[in-house]
């Protein structure tokens, strides 16, 4: 079961063709789309290859790994509304170990101590019941730092 | 294939702008009136003489009612215009455009915006449509990350890369303590500058441009017409546009050093102006600022600095008031501040100034004065690194 989010959440936007992604969060696996046509892995999610083109009769839903590296990040340290509540917190870009570059929160650890290049692997939030209508979905994806 | 252009067809005679600032004691309409009747009495017209209207704003009102109730307009077309941070320099590109086909024989372009009035510090703006993935973040923490992307490409250390930044906040003071219009009009030190509090990864408080209220317009007439309403005209020279794919955010291939969308305009605008070497051909420019990073980034994609070495030339004073090329002279988002809807003609103000030998005398360039250098840019952003759209325009003092 994922662990309920500390970082509040901002609206998703669930689709038939994103739903699969979303729905996988519940239970803590992050599904992807991957095209059959040119191996390419789909980043965000969505039901055509954004690389070569093929439609959605080619592409195919896997579970990554979740493993992946901080490739750049900053640090938000003035914010507004619930998230000012939670400062300083880190958005990352984190490269997958199959490729696609995700921007996100990297969560559970010190704001200075992030590193490019440093190994994380994903962790899955749940949303607070009181505001799963405003986000639209029922799980977040996050990351944290892995051993 | 690129626009045609209207090189040379169309003029600038006459502008106005309020002083930048925290207007607590000015509505909206209190700011559209005093730069238009500032524009209106630069150029020796009434309000009845304008034709059309282009107004932009990106909250601060809607419609064209937000300008023709403040002015009380009788039964012109006026035109509401929004991009983004790029607002103003929108209004005023097709303010140029219906000039230009003839459609009319005089127009405004103005731009206003309002934004100490609502209850937080910076832009309240509704985002981007999105699938939802991505999280939270502000317009410095976008900006932030060009500074950790541009220093390691290039092989500069934090140390300096601090110091680049630092330089460019304090040139941008300098300049706003010599602008009586500016919303910041005090020098700041280096030293406080660079132990500023940080607002977002290595972006200080002087880091980011001032948060304002303003307002900001330009009278546009047919260029054969200009000499009817001033001595010293100002004469469109290209005016570019480019809305990127916003692809960067999630493209492996975007690495934070360049704003792909500022090549492509420029690129545009260069070759609707016939300029070949920018460094030496033009005499100033007002970029968008917005954060110290994006002016560095800016040198080089706007071709004033060679790939890499833009940070040296920054560090050197190429780009300071007595520089060989200007930058920002009037202290730019920075200083002056950055109400949104008027910055773009708040930037066209300081071209106005400057090339026709107007600003005060401690802010005067030399490369007008001395160089008799006759061109002078504006480059406008809206979005962050990756999803933007960014404006060119540059104008000059002399016709060919």
């Amino acid at each position: 079961m994922p662990t309920e989010s500390n970082l509040p959440t901002n609206a998703a936007y669930p689709t038939l063709d994103s739903e699969p992604f979303w729905d996988a969060l519940n239970d803590d696996r992050l599904h992807l789309p991957r095209c059959t046509a040119c191996a390419y892995v789909i980043w965000y999610p969505r039901h055509h290859c954004p690389n070569c083109g093929a439609g959605r009769d080619q592409i195919e839903w896997f579970d990554a790994s979740g493993r992946g590296a901080v490739y750049s990040y900053t640090v938000v340290r003035r914010n507004r509304g619930s998230w000012g509540e939670i400062l300083p917190y880190i958005v990352a870009y984190v490269e997958l170990d199959e490729g696609p570059r995700i921007m996100t929160n990297i969560v559970e650890c010190d704001p200075e101590s992030v590193t490019i290049g440093q190994a994380v692997e994903a962790v899955f939030h749940s949303v607070p019941e009181a505001r799963q209508r405003e986000h639209g979905a029922t799980g977040v994806l996050r990351f944290r730092p892995s051993a | 294939m690129a626009s045609k252009g209207i090189k040379d067809q169309v003029a600038i005679v006459g502008m106005g702008c309020t002083p930048f600032g925290e207007h607590w004691d000015k509505s909206v309409d209190d700011m559209l009136i005093e730069a238009s009747s500032e524009a209106y009495a630069d150029a020796g017209i009434a309000q009845d003489d304008v034709d059309a209207y282009w107004f932009g704003t990106l909250g601060s009102g809607v419609s064209g009612l937000t300008l023709s109730r403040a002015l009380k307009i009788d039964y012109k077309p006026v035109t509401r215009v929004e991009n983004m941070c790029a607002t103003g320099s929108e209004a005023f590109r097709n303010a140029c455009y219906a000039v230009a086909s003839g459609a009319y024989d005089l127009v405004a372009a103005i731009g206003v915006e309002k934004l100490k009035d609502n209850g937080m510090s910076g832009l309240v703006g509704a985002p981007l449509p999105s699938d939802g993935t991505r999280p939270e973040l502000t317009a410095p923490a976008m900006f932030s990350l060009l500074a950790p992307a541009y220093a390691k490409k290039y092989g500069v250390d934090e140390a300096e890369m601090k110091d680049v930044l630092t330089r460019i906040a304090w040139k941008n003071h300098y300049n706003g303590a010599r602008n009586p219009r500016a919303q910041f009009r005090k020098e700041v030190s280096k030293e406080k500058i660079c132990n500023a509090p940080l607002i977002a990864g290595q972006l200080g408080i002087f880091d980011c441009s001032g948060v304002s209220d303003g307002s900001a317009m330009a009278i546009i007439c047919r260029a054969e017409d200009a000499h009817k309403y001033t001595d010293k005209p100002l004469y469109v020279k290209a005016l570019a546009f480019a809305a990127g794919p916003a692809a960067g955010p999630i493209d492996p291939d975007y690495d934070y050093t360049t704003f792909n969308e500022v090549s492509a305009s420029v690129a545009d605008a260069y070759a609707q102006a016939d300029i070949t070497d920018p460094r030496a051909e033009i005499a100033m420019a007002e970029v968008h600022d917005c954060f110290t990073p994006t002016e560095l980034v800016l040198m080089e994609d706007l071709g004033f600095a060679e790939r890499g070495l833009g940070w040296k030339e920054v560090l050197a004073g190429t780009f300071d008031l007595d520089g060989e090329l200007p930058i920002n002279p009037d202290g730019g988002l920075k200083s002056f501040g950055h109400p949104i809807g008027a910055s773009g003609l708040r930037m066209l103000f300081e071209c106005w100034l400057q090339l026709r030998q107007e600003a005060p005398d401690d802010r005067q360039i030399r490369s007008v004065t001395e160089d008799g250098k006759t061109l002078g840019m504006t480059h406008n952003l809206g979005g962050a690194p990756g999803e933007c759209v960014s404006f060119v325009s540059i104008v000059g003092s002399e016709l060919g």
